[in-house]
């Protein structure tokens, strides 16, 4: 589902603004260490998770606003530089700011232990990371679908030169597309922080399965994107149950295993 | 000529200016941004994944030069060879995408690369890298001596840039030109682009083959970091920053990278940031390269005087 929450908004960002983000995954890791810094300062897991995640969206704001608004017209290989660049600054920032090392961090005292479920016990926080992961692909999905601004959104990833046509100011546009991806990106990473811990690679290690998770779901294609991530999610825990070692190299085979046979993506058009 | 002059007179200048090994790390470098900007410059395809051939020579290589102690020779060519497989693997998924989708199936078998080198540590070592292989002698020279090494590299080195020439003045190069400039009509006029691409793909791994065993004879040791995506980042912003619409560009561009990234690491340990920066600087501000910069600033100074 974290998958999904991922490759949602990192489909979004590719396809309104068409360009490579390379800094999705520092985003994400900007998110877990944003959420770890709140909660130490406020004591409350709660507002930790609303709060970092906006901190991660204005980050975002910021990032389009002063750098990628300037290389629309410049060429993915530029578009790709900057992103790249970002990145190595936000993880060089990370290990600067928080330290090289690992940090585990405990979920909210109600979510710690476990459910039976009957045939299984399953940790209480994974369930609620999954409730929420859901409730998000959900409302995103709805904001894009029933919303006016979201079919606008919808409409850009389309046409872009209609949109503008239009009279729709496409920069504000393309300013809110990043913005809300990044949101995602800094959501999916905050709940995250209490399941696997926080590295400076983490970030790195999320980065490539979004990019999957986008290929496979087609680009632009955000129901594609919800579909692709939980295909992959669910390969990766059967694959761990056996082989714990292979678990990530299995991502990558399940992509280049579905693009043998369909060179467009699971659910891709073009 | 004139270039060529310039080279060889680069090719004699540079050990006296900087150490051996950093003069060796530029010319290998120099050799992988030559098989990226093949890609790159000439066929429009940008590939983020030229680690992937890179570090699998390397370890292939590598693990043959310290368990079975082969030859320099021989050794070239299992890094040729891996080099040409590997992208043969990655063109083969890629070439029917273009733009952002081969951006990003690059960047991720790249990373299924990177994984099955972390994962696999009986032979690569894991995260310690690949300590240990050796320089062994050719035709009875030492190649231990520094100096040597740098001997070979930078004929290897010519060697790579005279192929290259002859690749991309030759009727495929000419080919892999007209599918950057038009892709249909290249494709209506009877040109299979698929697989042109493909071989653009093919001979560009097996340079990156060539400067990953050459790298890792230089260092003794193949780094996890070899495969890793930044090092893929690092050629591709060598020949952006070069200008990637010539056959010297990826030189320049190395010269640039390594000396910039040489002068950083000794600043601070978290150079990366700093190198970070100075992507961001130039995708902002030197969009073009090393040879727009230049001109820009003549212009500026013949302006003011």
């Amino acid at each position: 589902m974290l998958y999904a929450l991922m490759g949602l908004g990192l489909s979004l960002i590719t396809g309104v603004l068409n360009i490579p983000n390379f800094a999705h995954g520092a985003l994400f890791a900007i998110g877990a260490y944003f959420l770890v810094t709140v909660v130490g300062f406020l004591g409350n897991f709660w507002l930790g998770l609303l709060i970092a995640p906006i901190g991660v969206a204005l980050l975002g704001l910021l990032i389009e606003f002063a750098g990628i608004r300037r290389l629309y017209a410049a060429g993915h290989d530029y578009q790709l530089l900057f992103t790249f660049g970002l990145a190595l600054i936000l993880n060089e920032l990370i290990i600067v700011i928080w330290g090289p090392v690992g940090i585990s961090h405990l979920p909210p005292t109600i979510l710690r232990g476990g459910v039976d479920l009957g045939f299984t016990f399953y940790p209480k926080y994974r369930l609620f990371v999954m409730a929420m992961a859901g409730l998000l692909v959900v409302a995103t999905w709805l904001f894009l679908e029933k919303t006016r601004y979201g079919a606008i959104m919808r409409a850009g990833i389309e046409n872009k030169e209609m949109v503008s046509l239009l009279g729709i100011d496409i920069h504000k546009l393309f300013t809110v597309a990043f913005a809300l991806g990044a949101y995602l990106a800094g959501i999916a990473g905050a709940l995250t922080a209490p399941i696997r811990g926080l590295s400076p690679g983490m970030g790195i290690d999320m980065l490539g399965i979004a990019f999957v998770v986008v290929a496979l779901g087609g680009l632009g294609n955000l129901l594609g994107a919800i579909a692709a991530g939980l295909i992959i999610g669910i390969a990766q825990a059967v694959v761990a149950a056996y082989w714990t070692e292979a678990s990530t190299a299995v991502i990558f085979a399940v992509m280049a295993a579905v693009l043998l046979v369909r060179p467009q993506g699971l659910f891709g058009i073009r | 000529m004139r270039a060529l002059i310039l080279i060889l007179a680069a090719i004699c200048v540079l050990p006296l200016v900087v150490r051996p090994a950093i003069a060796s790390e530029i010319w290998i470098f120099a050799i992988f941004g030559l098989g990226l900007n093949l890609l790159l410059g000439y066929t429009g395809l940008l590939s983020f994944g030229q680690s992937t051939f890179f570090g699998s020579a390397a370890y292939a290589a590598g693990y043959l030069l310290k368990h079975y102690a082969i030859g320099i020779p021989l050794a070239l060519g299992v890094g040729v060879g891996i080099g040409a497989l590997s992208a043969l693997l990655v063109g083969y998924l890629c070439v029917q995408r273009s733009g952002l989708y081969l951006i990003m199936l690059t960047f991720a078998l790249n990373q299924l690369f990177y994984f099955v080198a972390y994962q696999w540590t009986s032979v690569t070592g894991g995260e310690d890298g690949m300590p240990g292989i050796p320089r062994p002698a050719l035709l009875g020279v030492d190649l231990r001596d520094p100096q040597h090494y740098y001997v070979l590299v930078s004929a290897l080195f010519l060697i790579a840039l005279w192929l290259m020439k002859r690749i991309v003045e030759s009727p495929l190069g000419k080919i892999l030109q007209a599918i950057r400039e038009n892709e249909v009509r290249a494709d209506a006029v009877g040109y299979n682009a698929p697989r042109f691409k493909l071989a653009a793909f093919v001979i560009g791994g097996a340079f990156s083959g060539a400067a990953g065993v050459l790298y890792a004879m230089l260092f003794g040791i193949v780094p996890l970091e070899a495969i890793g995506f930044v090092v893929s980042g690092n050629v591709v912003f060598a020949t952006l920053i070069g200008g990637s619409g010539s056959l010297y560009g990826p030189i320049i561009g190395s010269f640039v990278f390594i000396w910039l990234s040489e002068s950083m690491s000794v600043m601070w340990a978290r150079w990366p940031l700093l190198l970070g920066v100075a992507f961001i600087i130039v995708v902002l501000f030197f969009r073009g390269g090393v040879v727009e910069a230049w001109s820009r600033i003549w212009r500026f100074s013949k302006r003011t005087t």
